[in-house]
């Protein structure tokens, strides 16, 4: 009885341990604003749209298609921080490509992200 | 009679197994419980594989929202579709009444290979809430 004992307890240590690590990705939801209040003086957000491209998930930064994660990083790194970076999210791609774009503006230094979905 | 000699006795290691039998039925307890509740919130899936903000402070999760390949949507072991998601981050909201709605602590763990379109719908659902922020969870790579 003692050795299943010892055994269950190992077994349950072992599984706990070797459970995957997680981190995080923090980006702010756009919240729907009304368009009466938009003018001329507010800025272009800077956006990278998230899409199938020629049948292939890719992103699009203004005219450019980029294909991979570090090209977008590249890409974002040359751009200016303070007005953050919308992440314009469309169907037809998988959530990976979603999350990478996201983790592609974190990597290039941008501190404020926000997640937009596509309509 | 057989007595136990001085030297005998001193020759035996006496160790008290019932009390070391104790403490380990209490570690098997422990850890059975923080896999089961790990396995209610967590459900087996497979996180994008990205490093995160590799944020040092250990922050709460709060309500932790599964998303499957298949698109299904789990809370707490439940499939719920969009109408009760909905219903449950507003009696979130309504728990946690102290801070504002877009201070909720919101984690989603969506699939790499679910589909973006149901994403966006769960994170319109939170948009229409004035949820202002939801963490992505993601599989750090080794």
């Amino acid at each position: 009885m003692i050795d299943v004992t010892f055994l269950l307890l190992l077994y349950f240590m072992v599984t706990t341990v070797l459970a995957k690590p997680e981190d995080r990705l923090s980006p702010t939801l756009q919240i729907q604003r009304d368009s009466s209040t938009s003018s001329a003086s507010d800025f272009e957000p800077q956006i990278v749209e998230v899409m199938r491209i020629d049948g292939e998930p890719g992103y699009r930064l203004g005219a450019t298609v980029l294909r991979s994660k570090s090209a977008l990083t590249t890409a974002l790194r040359g751009l200016p921080k303070a007005p953050g970076v919308f992440i314009n999210v469309h169907g037809g791609v998988d959530v990976a490509y979603a999350v990478a774009a996201v983790q592609a503006a974190r990597d290039a230094g941008f501190e404020q992200v926000t997640y937009v979905p596509a309509n | 009679m057989k007595f136990v000699t001085a030297r005998e006795r001193s020759r035996t290691l006496h160790i008290e197994i019932t009390p070391m039998i104790d403490v380990v039925f209490l570690l098997i307890i422990f850890f059975m419980t923080t896999a089961q509740f790990a396995r209610m919130t967590r459900a087996e899936l497979a996180l994008p594989v990205e490093p995160g903000e590799q944020e040092q402070a250990p922050e709460e999760a709060g309500l932790v929202i599964n998303l499957t390949d298949a698109g299904e949507i789990i809370v707490a072991d439940r499939t719920l579709n969009l109408a009760e998601l909905e219903q449950l981050v507003r009696q979130e909201i309504q728990l946690h009444s102290d801070r504002p709605a877009r201070q909720l602590k919101l984690l989603i763990r969506a699939d790499k290979n679910a589909e973006s379109a149901r994403l966006n719908e769960i994170v319109r659902l939170l948009q229409g809430l004035d949820v202002g922020h939801a963490r992505l969870a993601t599989e750090v790579p080794r």
